[in-house]
């Protein structure tokens, strides 16, 4: 097996949207993060805890669900983990935003898309769910 | 500059699959079987849509995205067992593979999933089934693709 991420930066993406989660998570991968995807605070929480990365930034949607919101996860953050950056965002583009700054910060695999092509993105997808929802 | 991913052209937004990709589905509720099994099919390669529950699991399939199989825990929490969303998936696609994985099912009880795994199972299990089903083609065509 090979193994990608000798070198890369990691992230955690937590959001509790999963058409959201996976557009952000795989922007960031194309960037050349290692990016571990969380739906909830406490998914966050255990993959610190239980050593599975340490990750460099926490990117969290400001409305995240688990024990804890997202507000109370950056203090726990900052208490447990205190060399994580964490970033909170209030919407889709915020996130969006957020991301497409870690890129220009970070390995700079490739960069094939903006920002704002995850916005549009995320939107077709969720839109095409409301579509075929019955 | 063409993105190397499915579902993610910058300049036509088409969602045609590009050659030398094989994107799964992976639904599991539990964080750390989901993130071992995760990077271990993308160390082989496979690009990986996470969902933690069925709801997230159907959300992934109805969105349009390209899936060309699907790996399943059966029981999760929310309105949508892994069994049922194998019915679903089955009824959106019927070609596409589904593994089911479960620690309470009978190989027996599994249709119309592809292939049955007990729980626990070993992740290069899963692997070597995924690439039974998946074959490794695609893996040359990428080769082949960037050389």
């Amino acid at each position: 097996m090979e193994n990608r991420h000798a070198d890369a930066q990691c992230l955690i993406v937590a959001d509790g949207d999963v058409l959201i989660r996976n557009a952000l998570a795989e922007y960031l991968r194309h960037c050349g993060y290692k990016v571990i995807e969380a739906a909830n605070s406490d998914e966050v929480l255990t993959a610190l805890r239980r050593g599975t990365a340490s990750a460099d930034a926490v990117l969290a949607d400001a409305e995240l669900a688990g024990s804890i919101n997202a507000f109370e996860l950056r203090i726990r953050l900052r208490e447990e983990f205190p060399a994580i950056t964490t970033v909170l965002a209030g919407s889709v583009d915020a996130a969006a935003k957020a991301a497409g700054q870690l890129c220009d910060d970070g390995p700079h695999l490739r960069r094939p898309y903006e920002p704002e092509k995850v916005v549009a993105h995320i939107k077709r997808l969720l839109a095409a769910v409301k579509r075929q929802a019955p | 500059m063409k993105p190397s991913r499915a579902g993610w052209s910058a300049d036509d937004q088409n969602k045609d699959q590009m050659v030398g990709e094989r994107n799964i589905l992976l639904v599991e509720d539990e964080f750390l079987i989901r993130f071992l099994i995760s990077e271990s099919l993308r160390d082989e390669g496979y690009t990986v849509l996470e969902a933690t529950d069925g709801e997230e699991g159907l959300a992934v399939l109805l969105s349009g995205q390209p899936v060309d199989l699907m790996i399943t825990d059966v029981r999760m929490p929310g309105g949508i067992d892994g069994m049922e969303l194998t019915r679903r998936s089955k009824a959106l696609a019927p070609a596409r593979p589904v593994i089911v994985c479960s620690g309470h099912l009978m190989s027996s009880e599994a249709a119309p999933a592809d292939i049955f795994l007990a729980k626990p199972y070993l992740a290069d299990a899963l692997v070597k089934e995924v690439t039974k089903l998946m074959g490794t083609a695609w893996k040359t065509d990428t080769q082949t693709r960037s050389a």
